[in-house]
Parts: C-alpha cells; structure tokens; sequence
C-alpha cells in the first residue's frame, strides 16, 4: 500500500455496538474508509449511496439476515463481501459462500487478520498482464480484466475472475484446492476448501453451458480442479 | 402295571437326560412337573389300590359264598343220601350228579367202602379232580374232628382255600357229613373272576397313567402360566438394562405377577424420569455452557479489535506511554488473547459434547502440513521433523493443526526441545508420533493426561494453557475415526501417538461446498482419460 494508493472504502454492516465500534477503530487505523450500518436494511441504503470497494457483513442481523443481505447485494454487484461468522464448520460458513461470500472470518475475529483478507480480496481486482486467452466461447481479456462468453461480457466477482485467471494460466494442469486458496485468496496453509468449491460452482454457472456437466472447469478427484481447453 | 413302571422310569430318566442340558433340574418348571407327577401319582395309586383291592374281595367273596352255598347244599342233598359205605360206583355217580350244579365245580367224595377200603368218587373222572390236587393242610383241616361245645356244635365244618396251580386260581373246598359220609372236596376254577380282575386292574393302571400324563401337561401349562410373565419380566429387565428406558410390561390380572409387573413399570418410570430428569440437567448446564462461551464471543470480539489497536500503539514507540500504564496495557493484550482462546476451547468441547462438530475434508501433503504447522507457531528450531513428503490423506486440515499444535505444544511445555515428529503409514491409517525428551509422564497421571482440567499436581498452579488443549487434541482424532494414545518412551520421555484413517469421509459427509461431487468427478476422470 503505497501512500499514493487511494484509501479503500469499506461497508461494516453489525447489528451489535461494540464490535461496531471496535472494529471501525480497528478497520480505520488500518488506514481504511469505513462507514457502518447496523441492520441488513440499512447496509442495502449506504451501498447504493457510497458505492465502497467491499463489504464486511455480520451473518447474524436482526431484520433480513446476512446471507438475504450477500444474496440481495450480488442480484446487482459483484462487489467483494467478506463474512464475519460465529463458527468456521458450521452450516453458515456454506450458506454464506453460496450466497455469494468471496471470503469469511471468523468471531472473535482479529483486526490484522481482517485486514489482510481485506486487502488479499481487494488485490484480485488488480491487473498483472496485457495478454487474452481463448477457451472455446470463453475469452479472458487479463488486460481490461473482462471475461466474454459468445462476446457477451460476463459479471464476475473479483474473486472469481481472479480463480479463472490463475486456472486459465496454467490450463490442462490440477490444482489442488489448497494451491488455488493460496493463489486466489492468499490463504495460509489453514485456508477452508469450501471457499474453492463455491466458488467453482459460482464460477461454472456463469462460464459453462451445462452447469451441471461442466467441459472447461473439471473436477480432478483426490486433487482439486484444472481448467481444459477445449478439444 | 408293575411291569410298566421300570420301563416308564428308565424312558423318565432317558428324556431328562435329553433335555437338562437345557432344562436345569432346578428349573422352576421341571420341579412343577415333577411335584405335580408326584401328587397325580399318590393320588391314582392310592385310589387305584383302594378300588381294585375292594373290588378283589367283593368278587370274590361273591363268587365264593355262592359256590360254597351250592357246595354245602349238594353235599346235604346228595352225599348225605348215600350209603355209609358207597360203592366206587355210587361215589361216582353221586359226584358227578353234584357237579351238574349250576356253579360247575369239580367234586370229589372221598369215603370208605364195605372192605374199608376208602374209594373216591370225582366228577371228571379218573383223570379230573383228585385227592393230589387238595392241599394238605385243607384235607387236615376238613377231617379233623371238633370238639363240640356251646357255640359250635358242629364237629366238622367246611373249609376252603384258594389256590394257584399253573396260573389259574381256584377255590378248592372241602367238608365232611356229619355223622359219618363221604368226605367232599370241591375245585371252582376262578379264572372268569382273576380275568375280570385284571381287566379292573388294566384300566385302573391305564386311568393312573392318564392321570399322570394330564397331571404333566397341567403342570407344564401351570408352569407356563407362571413362566411366561417370568420370562417376559426377565426380557424387560434386560431391555431395561440395555438403556431402553420406555420399556413397559403389559399388566394383566389380579395376581401377585401382575403386581410384580405394576412394580416393575414403577420401577421403570421411575428410572426412566430420573436419567431424564439428569439427561435435562447434563443439557441444561451443557447448553448454560454454550451459550455462556458464546454470549462471552461478542464482547471478546470487541475488546480484541481494541485490544490490538493497544498492542499496536505499544509496539509503535516505546516511550510514547505511560510507564505506568504500559505494563497495564500488556497484561490486558495478554490476558485477552488467553481468555479468547479459552472461549474458543471451551466452545469447541461444547462443540463435541453436542455433537455438533463437523469435518471439512481437504487432500492434503501430511508432511506439508506439519511443516506449516511448526512454521506458524516460530518451532522450526525445536522440532525435528521425520517425514517425507508425498505422504497425502484426506481429513480436516484445521483439525490436524488444531491435534499437532496441542501435541507439540505439551511436549514443548513439559518436555523440552528437541521435540521429535515422525510421521508413518500403516495400511490403511496415518500414524503422527510426538516424543520428548524430558521426564516423561508419572504412572499414575498417564491414564488422565486427556482429562479435561486435570492437573497433574494439585500444587501446580495452572498458568499456562486452558486445561483442555490434550482433550481437545483427542476429540479431534476421535471425530476422524482415529485415536491418541500417551506412553513413556523406553528411552526417556513421553510418545504420543496419533493414528488417523487415511481417508476420514465417511457417507453423507461430504464437505457441503463440494457440490460438483463424486458422481460428475468420476464421470470427468473417465472422459479425461480416454
């Protein structure tokens, strides 16, 4: 983060006080824009008034909960959300990631942990090359970072576009799930293969013609997924 | 009958035999059928005997007065007509005329002639009845001369004897005419009567053996009666043991089983309301437990943001603080972090308790694993590791650090560095070894090492760690089918051993991400090989 960075800006919704609080403290002397909600509803009203770079959503809300939140939010954006969730092997964790999570941290969560997954989350937004790949219908512009399928532009997530790239840079070869958590989510050697499996699932609705049958991105047993360029 | 009875015992005798391997002589209704046997039989011997003996004698008095009548009247009508010295001839004829009565006796006078030679007279001829076939005894008797005084005047009377001769019973009489005449003897074969007799006794035996055998099934239905609840109580009992509380018995009647089954439902209730009454309570304080770790998580959440903005003004620049408070601030850093992670324990065993806890399964490099495991925690320089990499299984990769990191950690408290990880297959199952060198484990801490709160002096005081982490350590290798034992190396220091299945999946517990699943996996595996 150099100094002429622009300062992300970072949406907090979290119905309870303190931890509001403590973590907009925390958040802001990370050296982030932080404006906070305390309800589901009220977090839908600020995004459409201050359009942040992310968001970081409490699962438990009074009023229409996180995952309606996460749902409600990715019908219109691809903004990156990141989950604040009570238990990493619950049910909320898979709730959460197929209503469209890019990431979750678990409570009592640490500011620096936060702040890294932030941060690691924002990053896959960055370009890195100037070339284009083609896969079959697929085209992936790394230099206007678009996806096209049949020309029409694809709405990915950060998160997911950032999996089709590091899947598309070494295409025909598998990467295991705690390869692509590295990769993608900059996860240490800890890092939840779920994120990977939601994320493939987001992705190959979006990309493959049969989602349930999908040709470009396959499933590897016993190793994880590669990306195949079409015969 | 009597014939029957040592063949009717050595068949008795041959069927226990069969069935005691069984049936215990003690058994309850092999002791009913034997008491109920043996009542029947003293019953219908008792009676039979009485019966047949009663009617024995009334037959035969019966037949025996009228013959003797008979006897006595031909003897007055006939022998008394005849000359005192008869001929051969007359006595023949004579006895052949008194045998013509309606009894069909045989007779025999004996008398003495003019020459006083003595001559005899018999019905059937020379061949038929004769003097040999009259006991002794009878023929002193009958010839013997009385006395005659007040209350007999009679010198001679008549006497008569039964007798056997080659299995026929007869009744042989004999009497003399008073006044000098022929001596006579009769013979009636009583075979009618013996046959009678027997056919009596036949059925009487035939009647006891029914008797006996209805006494043996009353027996076995009373026993059944009385057994059967038995049984069904026993059954329940046992059920009951076995922990299924709601086991009831169906009460029927009035009688003293009835009642012990009414107590055995009491009992059962009872029992039944008090594990759930504990099973409540055990809920109750499990589930206080929870929800007290969990409504602690949200203040902890906010004092930890806080806390780590201190830390981070701390670590800024020294001397920006407050001597005085800096200390302060430390503590608070340090003590926060301690109480997350007994937060964090303390929901996790909840966790377990409940039966909550989930895996989320990943392949993953075992050595790898470790490796990162030892690397976050700053313990390269005091572990050796003895692994080659390659080594893949697929478990809950979180769960592993969660066991290595309690395991190494305690052999690093209590044992010191260097602190040897080896890691092993065999067959189907990972085995992690974690030794130390230190003293080892006391024999009597050994079987509490994964105690929850177990402190293995009651001196030490518990300052670092929550007490729970081995717990911990061993509900996580449980919750993957796998185990954790301690022991004492021979060579010094305490080995802990972890062995986890290679492939912890079990069926229907597919990560709930891994939606593609097996089934199109396979199908692609297929395709990509071909």
């Amino acid at each position: 983060m150099g100094q002429n960075e622009p300062v992300p800006s970072l949406l907090l919704i979290e119905d309870d006080d303190a931890i509001r609080t403590a973590l907009e403290l925390s958040l802001t002397r990370q050296g982030h824009r932080v404006a906070t909600a305390a309800s589901g509803e009220d977090g839908l009203k600020l995004l459409r008034e201050q359009r942040p770079d992310l968001i970081v959503l409490d699962v438990m809300l009074p009023g229409i909960d996180g995952f309606e939140v996460c749902r409600r939010i990715r019908r219109t954006d691809q903004l990156p959300i990141i989950l604040l969730t009570a238990r990493s092997d619950d049910i909320d964790v898979v709730v959460g990631l197929e209503s469209g999570a890019d990431d979750y941290v678990v409570k009592p969560v640490q500011g620096r942990v936060l702040d890294a997954r932030i941060r690691a989350v924002l990053r896959r937004g960055e370009r890195e090359s100037n070339d284009a790949a083609t896969f079959g219908s697929l085209v992936i512009d790394r230099s206007a970072m678009t996806v096209t399928k049949n020309g029409e532009d694809l709405q990915l997530t950060p998160t997911e576009l950032r999996l089709l790239l590091e899947l598309s840079r070494r295409p025909g070869q598998a990467l295991s799930r705690q390869q692509l958590l590295r990769l993608v989510w900059e996860h240490d050697y800890l890092g939840d293969s779920r994120l990977v499996d939601a994320c493939v699932q987001r992705l190959r609705a979006k990309v493959e013609d049969v989602p349930s049958s999908p040709t470009l991105i396959r499933t590897v047993r016993g190793v994880g997924y590669r990306l195949d360029p079409p015969q | 009958m009597t014939q029957q009875d040592p063949g009717g015992t050595r068949g008795w005798t041959a069927a226990r035999k069969g069935v005691l391997s069984r049936l215990r002589f003690t058994s309850l209704r092999l002791r009913l059928v034997l008491v109920f046997g043996l009542v029947a039989l003293t019953a219908a011997v008792s009676a039979s005997g009485i019966a047949y003996w009663l009617n024995r004698e009334a037959v035969l008095t019966r037949t025996q007065d009228a013959v003797l009548r008979d006897f006595e009247q031909e003897m007055q009508n006939r022998a008394s007509a005849l000359p005192e010295q008869p001929t051969q001839d007359e006595l023949q004829h004579t006895a052949g005329q008194m045998a013509g009565s309606d009894q069909r006796f045989s007779v025999l006078l004996v008398a003495r002639n003019a020459d006083g030679k003595t001559v005899y007279g018999s019905s059937g001829g020379l061949s038929g009845f004769s003097l040999r076939d009259v006991p002794v005894s009878l023929r002193t008797a009958v010839n013997k001369t009385q006395k005659a005084d007040g209350a007999d005047k009679h010198p001679h009377h008549l006497y008569w004897q039964r007798i056997v001769d080659h299995d026929t019973p007869y009744l042989v009489a004999g009497t003399r005419v008073i006044g000098g005449g022929p001596t006579g003897y009769m013979l009636k074969s009583l075979e009618p009567e013996a046959k009678d007799l027997n056919s009596l006794a036949w059925s009487l035996g035939i009647a006891t053996a029914l008797a006996l055998i209805g006494s043996a099934l009353l027996a076995q239905a009373a026993a059944t009666t009385v057994l059967k609840p038995v049984q069904r109580l026993g059954a329940a009992a046992r059920r009951l043991g076995e922990g299924k509380l709601d086991t009831r018995l169906r009460v029927s009647g009035t009688d003293e089983l009835a009642d012990l089954s009414r107590t055995f439902n009491n009992a059962a209730e009872a029992l039944e309301k008090r594990v759930a009454d504990m099973a409540a309570r055990d809920e109750a304080s499990r589930r206080f437990v929870a929800d007290m770790s969990h409504e602690l998580r949200t203040p902890l959440t906010a004092i930890t943001a806080v806390t780590e903005v201190l830390e981070e003004e701390l670590e800024a620049e020294t001397g920006s603080m407050d001597p005085m408070i800096e200390p302060a601030v430390r503590l608070v850093v340090s003590e926060t972090r301690r109480l997350n992670d007994l937060v964090e324990n303390l929901m996790e065993v909840t966790r377990f308790d409940a039966g909550t806890a989930r895996l989320v399964l990943d392949d993953v490099d075992i050595a790898d694993q470790i490796t990162a495991c030892i690397d976050a925690r700053a313990w390269l320089d005091a572990v050796e590791l003895d692994a080659e990499r390659g080594i893949h299984a697929r478990l809950d990769p979180r769960r592993l650090d969660v066991i290595l990191a309690n395991l190494i950690g305690n052999a690093l408290k209590h044992g010191g560095s260097p602190v040897r990880v080896s890691v092993r297959e065999e067959d189907d199952s990972l085995v992690i070894e974690v030794q130390d060198h230190g003293p080892g484990i006391p024999e009597d801490v050994l079987p509490h090492v994964f105690d929850r709160f177990y402190k293995a002096s009651a001196s030490r005081p518990r300052s670092e760690g929550s007490g729970l982490g081995l717990s911990i350590a061993l509900e996580n290798a449980h919750i993957h089918g796998g185990e954790i034992t301690a022991a004492n190396s021979p060579d010094s220091g305490a080995v802990f051993t972890l062995r986890l299945p290679r492939d912890s999946s079990e069926p229907g517990e597919q990560p709930a991400g891994n939606g593609d699943g097996p089934g199109d996996g396979t199908g692609e595996d297929a395709k990509g090989d071909a």
